[in-house]
């Protein structure tokens, strides 16, 4: 039996039981309590450009229709009929004017209206019998989207979205608002792997500790020269609602100076800085500072790297989001996209999509390496010594609990900010999710 | 591909498909930087994403397989520049995902060669299934697939690779990365 108030106890106290991380009755507890009320991430709107175009995606086992009706508006629809529960959407992207479902022919517009059913006046005596305003496919309780990037909510007392990304929405603009044009995504490349999804979001939301070993490789091949130890711990690790994120320190120089470091061309810049707000900009620079890899709570992540991407030594940077999509307690499937500005010219979309295949998703070789840790502590959570060890997760505090250092004074961003290395991030993602898991309904 | 193949007992055809094997053999011996001299200087190698579609399905932006100037994902779209960068991240000491390294197999078959599409290339279609094992307790992965490859006759008369696309058959990879090619 599960005790709940143990585990968060030693959570809260950055402790953190092992077993948390393979164990299906916490997962279960997730599911109910956790994704049950949370926004979480569908789709953007550039995957659905045009009326009637749709993708399917899924919260846990609950599978979602997104589309995009006559109207342009933004549907996000469960996709099971109402008559037999038969999916009426089994292609996972497309363009449909009706998902008719196979079974028996009810038929749905975009926006979820069932618009047919055979013999609706002989085999239900008509509307007398199955009104058929009352029978469209269930919406999502809760849809919002913010820079184009589509949120559902199974719970419809969900506060709204905006409310709940708070201050995260200003790092949320950097990778996804670098142009009035907005972003937009091309992918996402799926895969499964064997380890628990709150490693990755954990991983995402501040670890500046594991680059410089996890990923020396890519340094030692000269790939990406920023995660060696003596650079990343001059980074800040800042945390604003409902999110979090890693940065590194740039060179010293002024706004236009940051961003071309890092491989932006002129004209990218100066949209970014007609776009951004003044504290945007300053956090780039006068405090000097790029984001890196960011969490919003609970599992979607973001990633923003600078690789060399030809034998010039090019650099080109690169945003991708991923979502942590969990199957079981074990596995997870990583949903990662590529996102890149709308307006970008074509030759920096092309660099820059090198850069993310080459740093991220499937074949990725930075992620090649993070994987192989997840999953390999996932299964070594799933054992009954893992039952006894609290993993220490302290980082950056003294045993009192005070943080060892104060802190980041002049960090242009809303939240708070630490330099250097520290586990700030990670024990405020735990906190989100003891909050999510002992919220019962 | 409307022509039909070479039949087997063509020259051609046979120097192809023992291409095909002595390639795989590399891969499964992990002999990389051999590998990467199979390939062309201008080589492409595309593993564009699978996306599960209905028969008539217009194509729409973004989840399409990346076509060689268009839009898309692939999990892979590799030159001879970053093919380079991951053979020589397998061979530092720090590239976790490989060390211990995975016992893999490729079975490659159902060769189909075709003349072109240059007057020095050949056109050939494989099949390949990739067996992958990690570690002592993990189940193992298989990942299924098919393949377009033009192979290249340089002056010294020896095939070289110039061109892959691997038709993957998952739309969700069952494998924890991709560390592994095709």
């Amino acid at each position: 039996m599960l005790d709940l108030r143990s585990i968060t106890t030693h959570v809260r106290d950055g402790l953190v039981p092992a077993h948390i991380y393979s164990d299906p009755e916490v997962f279960a507890l997730e599911r109910d309590r956790l994704f049950a009320r949370s926004w979480t991430f569908m789709a953007h709107e550039s995957e659905i450009p045009e009326a009637g175009d749709f993708v399917v995606r899924r919260v846990l086992a609950d599978s979602f229709i997104v589309s995009r009706d006559d109207a342009g508006a933004v549907h996000v629809l469960f996709n099971m009929c109402r008559h037999k529960g038969m999916q009426v959407c089994r292609a996972e992207a497309g363009n449909a004017s009706l998902f008719r479902c196979p079974y028996h022919a009810w038929t749905y517009a975009a926006d979820g209206r069932l618009v047919g059913l055979p013999f609706h006046a002989d085999a239900y005596g008509g509307e007398a019998g199955l009104a058929r305003q009352d029978h469209g496919l269930l919406p999502a309780p809760a849809v919002a989207a913010y820079n184009g990037l589509i949120f559902a909510s199974l719970d419809p007392e969900a506060p709204p979205l905006i409310d709940y990304l708070g201050d995260f929405a200003f790092y949320l603009d950097l990778y996804t608002r670098q142009s009035e044009a907005g972003v937009e995504l091309a992918g996402p490349q799926r895969w499964r792997v064997r380890s628990n999804w709150k490693i990755g979001a954990e991983n995402f939301a501040g670890d500046s500790y594991h680059t410089p070993h996890t990923h020396t490789s890519v340094v030692e091949i000269g790939l990406f020269g920023e995660p060696q130890p003596h650079k990343r711990k001059e980074g800040v690790l800042y945390a604003a609602g409902p999110g979090s994120g890693t940065t590194y320190k740039l060179p010293p120089g002024d706004f236009a100076n940051g961003l071309g470091y890092v491989g932006y061309p002129s004209e990218m810049v100066s949209r970014m800085e007609a776009t951004w707000t003044t504290a945007q900009r300053d956090l780039v620079g006068r405090s000097g500072f790029m984001v890196s890899a960011a969490t919003l709570f609970p599992n979607l992540s973001f990633v923003h790297n600078w690789p060399q991407v030809d034998e010039g030594g090019r650099v080109a940077p690169f945003v991708s989001l991923r979502l942590w999509q969990p199957v079981s307690a074990t596995e997870t499937e990583i949903l990662s996209w590529f996102a890149v500005d709308k307006a970008a010219p074509a030759e920096f979309r092309a660099a820059s999509y090198k850069a993310y295949l080459m740093c991220f998703g499937s074949s990725g070789m930075f992620e090649q390496d993070d994987v192989e840790n997840w999953v390999s502590i996932t299964s070594t959570a799933e054992g009954s010594m893992a039952r006894r060890l609290l993993l220490n997760s302290r980082m950056g505090l003294d045993h009192q609990g005070r943080p060892l250092v104060e802190p980041y004074a002049d960090f242009a961003g809303p939240g708070v900010a630490y330099q250097g290395f520290g586990e700030f991030n990670q024990r405020r993602w735990l906190a989100m999710w003891c909050d999510a898991v002992e919220r019962d309904t | 591909m409307t022509a039909a193949p070479l039949p087997y007992t063509n020259g051609a055809h046979q120097l192809a498909h023992q291409f095909l094997v002595e390639e795989a053999h590399l891969l499964d011996t992990q002999q990389f930087e051999e590998w990467l001299d199979l390939l062309c200087p201008d080589v492409r190698y595309l593993m564009p994403v699978a996306v599960t579609r209905a028969r008539r399905a217009r194509p729409q932006r973004g989840t399409e397989p990346r076509a060689d100037d268009g839009e898309g994902m692939a999990h892979l779209d590799e030159d001879l520049f970053s093919l380079r960068r991951r053979v020589e991240r397998l061979a530092t000491e720090h590239a976790w995902t490989e060390d211990p390294p995975s016992r893999l197999r490729h079975f490659v078959t159902n060769v189909r060669t075709f003349g072109g599409p240059g007057p020095d290339e050949l056109s050939v279609q494989s099949y390949v299934l990739l067996f992958r094992s990690r570690g002592d307790i993990r189940p193992a992965d298989l990942l299924s697939a098919g393949r377009h490859d033009v192979l290249r006759r340089d002056a010294d008369g020896s095939y070289r690779l110039a061109r892959r696309v691997v038709h993957v058959d998952e739309a969700v990879l069952r494998t924890q990365n991709l560390a592994i090619l095709l």
